[in-house]
């Protein structure tokens, strides 16, 4: 049989956002996927060098609209890095349950697209997005933001956690860890789900460590790594959490990647507010930061929920000389094609949603 | 003598043609309101009660927009087909007897039913072939699958039922389950039959020939607003077609405590429907080539038992 192309995108109700995928088919099976990608290029990294530093959050967030904070956090971590400055014990604390909610969020999320990819009618993926906006109404009540915090100042954060924010958060906590067993046991007990995730879109250990994927979508290969644990940041080493590790490489393992993270970031939560000492958390209000040194190089990273996330700075005085974003979701989608070789048609879009990509994150 | 027949035939083409129309549009509403309710959310609620116009609206939206061809499109065929669709959608649903109330009354009804509704998948995959499109003929190369994996499955429940009751007329077949429903009677049967008009009726888990997430539209990818209009008011006239029909042939029809009435036939019709939204609401797409599997061995398999069963129970 000859070879069909079909062009997928860049407006396709399921490739998260613009993406262009040119997918060469024989008969049902396909040969090659080619990504296009670009669409929403907006060139952050140059923009960023015309503006002071603390100018730039805003548009670092805008890259993963999904996981706002943990962008803007690596970055205000990597100013931080090149003026010198740490950010003491309870902006720490502060800053690891932030982000550990936002992890919580950004997965919840991704669970009601991928199960839309699978062909459900939205019915899980409005229940998560109900659930993730509790989430989203305590990360607002912390910071005054719903969507784009830009919350993280030099050597703490904005502001302080308001008064009752502990028992708020702890209340949504406990809702959600409910929530999450019950869709675990609604979706894994589907024996349709199992027939389109198992043994579908496998990706090896090595294939994984040589297309240089990170997060989940690594760790469902059986790699172990994680940057909370082998590169640790903040307080993560006095947390006690193990990542995530699953050994077969294929769709159910990132999606059961994605719902143990959830509930060890609930665990990571709780043991965090335990263990928070008194104090001040707000950081340097924008104006008064100090100029960095000059040419002064940085390299920071991070676990984002998708990956890793890495930031490259050299430092001019008051604004970034050149900074360079590794943004997880583009090395992730760099795995496609290796992945859906010789899949079916119907299972491309399963394994387009079991990477988690977010359109903006891999544009920049 | 001829005039009179004449009338009545009007009548009833009439009857039936509103009441496919009301519970196409019933069915619409029903549908958003009940899945919305499944997925904690409101529905329609603007216009009209509780969001009765919504249709009404989205409708007229649609009959205003501008139609587009395709370059390549086969209009002609195009066009003859998506007629055919809707043609022979509402022909079936006028074959429908409602208690004393039918056109036709032949013993072998039931047959004819059955072969337009296996013909619409054929005129499918030409609609989805005329428009050039390469997601449309995906559609169209899916559609004839679905044929060939429910067709058979599907007669041979039919097959059951009339050597049971002795006939194809759906009269004689609803009088036969005065006692007893055919539900219970042949279980397995009832069972192939659901899963076979869900593929037929494209609704999840088989709604591959418009899986959204994977072909967009389907064989409507490039079809214009109005004609995708009309495809979408047959899907809802077809939906009610497959809940009626289930509640004729398995669910006693028209049969009920309190008198026989056709009210116990809408009533039936209406829970078929609301159990095929609920399917909708949560199911899961199947894959393609899991079809096939699904279909030819456990289908078939179930079907010929269920066939067996009868035999041996007559």
């Amino acid at each position: 049989m000859s070879l069909v192309k079909i062009n997928i995108g860049p407006v396709h109700p399921s490739t998260h956002g613009l993406l262009r995928l040119v997918v060469t088919l024989d008969g049902d099976t396909i040969v090659n996927v080619e990504p296009h990608v670009g669409f929403l290029h907006r060139g952050v990294e140059k923009l960023a060098e015309n503006r002071m530093y603390m100018q730039i959050p805003p548009f670092i967030e805008k890259c993963d609209y999904v996981a706002k904070m943990a962008m803007d956090e690596a970055y205000v971590a990597t100013v931080e890095a090149a003026m010198g400055i740490e950010p003491n014990e309870r902006a720490q604390y502060e800053r690891v349950i932030l982000l550990e909610l936002q992890r919580i969020a950004s997965h919840l999320l991704w669970l009601g697209a991928m199960l839309n990819d699978l062909g459900h009618f939205f019915s899980v993926f409005m229940w998560t997005f109900a659930d993730r906006d509790k989430v989203l109404k305590l990360l607002e009540e912390a910071t005054g933001q719903r969507m784009f915090y830009v919350n993280m100042r030099l050597g703490g954060l904005r502001q302080e956690f308001p008064k009752d924010f502990e028992y708020h958060a702890l209340d949504v906590l406990t809702y959600l860890e409910k929530r999450i067993n019950e869709y675990e046991s609604f979706i894994e007990n589907s024996s349709l789900f199992k027939e389109r995730m198992y043994k579908v879109g496998v990706l090896s250990r090595d294939d994984a460590i040589n297309l240089g994927v990170s997060g989940p979508v690594l760790r469902a290969s059986g790699v172990n790594f994680d940057v909370r644990k082998d590169k640790p940041y903040y307080v993560y080493k006095k947390l006690n959490f193990k990542p995530i590790v699953l050994y077969n490489g294929d769709n159910f393992s990132r999606y059961k990647v994605r719902i143990l993270e959830i509930k060890e970031s609930i665990r990571l939560i709780r043991e965090a507010f335990k263990q928070m000492p008194d104090g001040n958390a707000t950081g340097m209000p924008i104006k008064l930061i100090n100029p960095a040194p000059k040419n002064k190089v940085v390299r920071v990273s991070r676990e984002g929920p998708r990956g890793e996330i890495m930031f490259y700075l050299v430092a001019d005085e008051q604004r970034p000389y050149r900074l360079a974003m590794r943004t997880p979701a583009f090395i992730n989608l760099a795995a496609l094609n290796h992945i859906a070789r010789g899949n079916k048609f119907a299972n491309l879009f399963p394994i387009i949603g079991s990477l988690d990509l977010v359109m903006a994150d891999v544009d920049k | 003598m001829l005039i009179n027949e004449l009338i009545e035939i009007i009548e009833y083409f009439i009857v039936m043609l509103i009441t496919a129309f009301a519970f196409a549009y019933f069915f619409g509403w029903l549908e958003r309101k009940f899945v919305g309710k499944f997925q904690r959310r409101h529905g329609p609620t603007y216009l009209g009660k509780f969001g009765l116009l919504q249709n009404l609206a989205d409708f007229f939206k649609l009959l205003t927009k501008e139609q587009v061809w395709p370059k390549k499109a086969d209009k002609l065929l195009f066009l003859v087909s998506v007629f055919l669709i809707a043609g022979f959608t509402l022909y079936l649903v006028m074959l429908l007897p409602i208690y004393n109330f039918y056109i036709i009354n032949s013993s072998i009804i039931l047959l004819l039913i059955f072969i337009i509704l296996s013909f619409l998948p054929i005129l499918i995959a030409l609609n989805g072939y005329s428009s050039s499109n390469k997601f449309a003929m995906i559609s169209a190369q899916r559609s004839i699958l679905l044929l060939i994996s429910f067709e058979i499955p599907l007669f041979l429940v039919l097959i059951a039922i009339g050597y049971y009751v002795h006939s194809y007329s759906i009269v004689s077949i609803v009088n036969a389950q005065s006692n007893l429903w055919f539900l219970f009677i042949m279980p397995i049967g009832f069972f192939v039959f659901l899963m076979a008009l869900l593929a037929e009726m494209e609704r999840t888990p088989f709604d591959l020939r418009e899986a959204d997430s994977e072909l967009i539209a389907g064989w409507l990818t490039d079809t214009g607003a109005p004609y995708y209009m009309l495809a979408l008011f047959v899907d809802y006239i077809r939906s009610f077609f497959g809940a009626a029909i289930i509640s004729l042939l398995f669910l006693g029809g028209w049969y009920g405590p309190f008198g026989n009435s056709f009210i116990w036939l809408f009533i039936k019709t209406i829970f078929v429907a609301l159990f095929i939204m609920f399917i909708r609401a949560i199911a899961i797409r199947m894959r393609i080539d899991r079809i096939l599997y699904f279909g030819w061995i456990v289908l078939l398999a179930l079907s010929i038992i269920n066939l067996y069963l009868v035999y041996l129970g007559y």
